[in-house]
């Protein structure tokens, strides 16, 4: 510990941006997880351990990092606030797609699974899609590369109407509770989970007050 | 103190190693500030050598004496390095320096008390902050309550501290041949020639000499802190993650004692921890040995000083400095039942504090400025 004192490393938000990119890939791990269990019918106690444990790690990750922040602001003064307060948004933010992926796994741990479904390809399709996204805005958060946030953020949002549109869908649907309910549950998770990505983008391309929300702050990124 | 004004830094950044060399001339100019300081009071009569420090004979006023000017200038390395200045020059004794340099110990922990007032409108925030500012007040007072009667009665501390500098450059009484004395000789000869072309009186240059030196100490040491905060930022942040990664105890106590010695300033060290104790991010007990390792790492700059010194007692008083620290850290943190005592203390005084926030501000009026005076106005 005090060799940490002499030693050359990143510098403290250096860190802090490489732990978020890494809480991303574990919030990925987490939703990847869950959803295999919902669609492909994995045994919930095998998977459930997993994604307990990813989870456990990015909440330990958001408070360690919200710690590393207190000290980066105690030792430089305010000359990083907008940087530090922008991070501790963005790490709420994974911590809180983390447990949306909890959410999807409740499905499973309840029962659910769409193996075998007719309509399973659909599904796989929009998870493989989202799983993507996970990896992308991990990028766009890496690079701040604000072209690809613009990319992201577009087909993040055709991404949300899709998903809206089919939890209507089945809200609507005249086949039984127990096979509409959880489809349109799923999807209202992923539409969650879809929103709270796009926020995180927002960052590269937004200033603080606005993070979050698209235009100038006239488009409120509705993930709840 | 800025270099650069702080509009303007982002601009005008300096590069690192330009930085580093800045800091080595600063070091030099400190050094000259205290030799120049040393031969401002050789320059004055022995009459009015005798008239100034008549006042600190006594233990206890000079206590307070070093106390007070080190809440002048919110710095204990500054305060110590002029102490070690005036024994330098023969006009301070060591018996009269040691109690001093306590007081400076006492006074220097005003900073982060002053920095904790910042979180008082946040009860729960304000609590945590106090605390951890007067574990250090209460650490160093009662280091003093129990160090200074031991010194006065044994001179153990004293001893210890001449045995080291006699082993180091000689013995009391004799001329050491500093080379650093020989390096900064030049620039004092130049202030003390171009004074004296506007005065020819002894007491007027002496005074002016000394005015210039403490000039010199002050700002150099205030453009040092600055500048090595800068450099070792990313360190310090390092450093104060891994505490809160892995907890206190010796090597928190090592940490603070090398960001106190990088930076040469205790109450940057400790003022770090207001806010992060403020947030709850560091506890007290963590924060606590960080603190103590910033009250060795302090010493550091009356030894700097003591290097362009003449004399072996201004070694004395450096290494008198660093004893000090470290028996009361092996006497009050080291014996179990006492390690708890200055922890106690804070957290009565920050609950109380939280329930009468004018009672932080009187404790910092009363303990720091009213006690001083009138120690100083009783036992002078």
């Amino acid at each position: 510990m005090v060799m940490s004192f002499f030693r050359k490393r990143e510098s403290g938000l250096e860190h802090v941006a490489h732990q978020t990119v890494s809480m991303l890939a574990d919030a990925r791990h987490s939703f990847d997880l869950a959803s295999m269990a919902v669609l492909s019918g994995a045994d919930p106690a095998v998977v459930g351990a997993d994604i307990d444990a990813t989870d456990e790690r990015i909440n330990q990750a958001e408070q360690k990092l919200r710690s590393e922040l207190v000290v980066h602001v105690s030792v430089r003064g305010g000359e990083d606030i907008g940087v530090v307060l922008a991070y501790t948004l963005l790490l709420k933010k994974i911590e809180r797609i983390g447990d949306q992926a909890q959410n999807v796994f409740e499905l499973a741990s309840e029962g659910v699974s769409f193996a075998g479904a007719d309509d399973i390809d659909e599904f796989i399709e929009v998870r493989d899609t989202i799983s993507l996204m996970y990896g992308e805005a991990a990028e766009i958060l890496a690079n701040q590369d604000e072209d690809a946030a613009r990319d992201f953020l577009a087909r993040s949002f055709e991404m949300n109407d899709r998903c809206g549109d089919r939890v209507r869908f089945y809200m609507h649907s005249e086949e039984p509770g127990s096979w509409a309910v959880p489809r349109a549950i799923l999807y209202r998770y992923w539409k969650r989970i879809v929103a709270n990505l796009a926020g995180i983008v927002t960052s590269a391309i937004e200033p603080l007050q606005t993070m979050d929300y698209l235009d100038g702050g006239a488009t409120d990124i509705n993930d709840d | 103190m800025p270099v650069i004004p702080p509009a303007l830094q982002r601009f005008f950044p300096l590069p690192r190693p330009v930085r580093a060399v800045l800091v080595f001339v600063l070091i030099y100019i400190f050094l000259v500030g205290v030799s120049s300081l040393e031969g401002g009071i050789k320059v004055m009569g022995a009459d009015t050598q005798e008239r100034l420090f008549s006042n600190v004979d006594h233990p206890i006023a000079g206590l307070f004496i070093g106390l007070l000017g080190t809440v002048l200038v919110q710095s204990s390395s500054a305060s110590t390095s002029v102490i070690v200045g005036l024994v330098a020059s023969g006009a301070l004794g060591v018996d009269q320096a040691v109690p001093m340099v306590m007081g400076a110990n006492i006074g220097t922990t005003v900073t982060n008390t002053l920095v904790s007032l910042g979180h008082v409108r946040q009860s729960i925030e304000f609590r945590r902050a106090l605390a951890a500012a007067t574990v250090h007040d209460f650490f160093n007072v009662m280091a003093v309550a129990v160090l200074l009667p031991f010194e006065l009665l044994t001179g153990a501390l004293s001893s210890a501290a001449e045995w080291l500098s006699e082993k180091l450059v000689g013995s009391a009484g004799t001329e050491w041949k500093s080379p650093v004395k020989v390096w900064v000789k030049k620039p004092v000869d130049w202030i003390k020639d171009g004074l004296s072309s506007f005065v020819d009186n002894d007491n007027v240059l002496g005074t002016l000499m000394v005015t210039v030196g403490l000039l010199l100490v002050l700002v150099s040491l205030i453009l040092i802190t600055k500048n090595m905060k800068t450099l070792i930022a990313e360190r310090v942040e390092r450093s104060m993650n891994a505490i809160l990664g892995r907890g206190g105890g010796i090597v928190a106590m090592i940490v603070g004692m090398l960001i106190t010695i990088a930076v040469q300033s205790s109450s940057i060290t400790t003022s770090i921890l207001i806010p992060m104790s403020a947030a709850g991010v560091i506890t007290l007990k963590n924060a606590y040995p960080v603190t103590l390792g910033a009250n060795v790492g302090t010493t550091i700059t009356a030894l700097l000083a003591a290097l362009a010194a003449s004399r072996p007692e201004a070694l004395t008083v450096g290494l008198v400095h660093t004893i000090f620290n470290l028996t009361g850290i092996l006497l009050l943190y080291g014996v179990p039942f006492l390690r708890p005592l200055p922890m106690k203390a804070a957290e009565k005084l920050a609950a109380v504090a939280v329930e009468r926030r004018m009672l932080a501000v009187a404790y910092l009026g009363v303990a720091f400025i009213i006690v001083p005076l009138l120690g100083v106005a009783i036992f002078r």
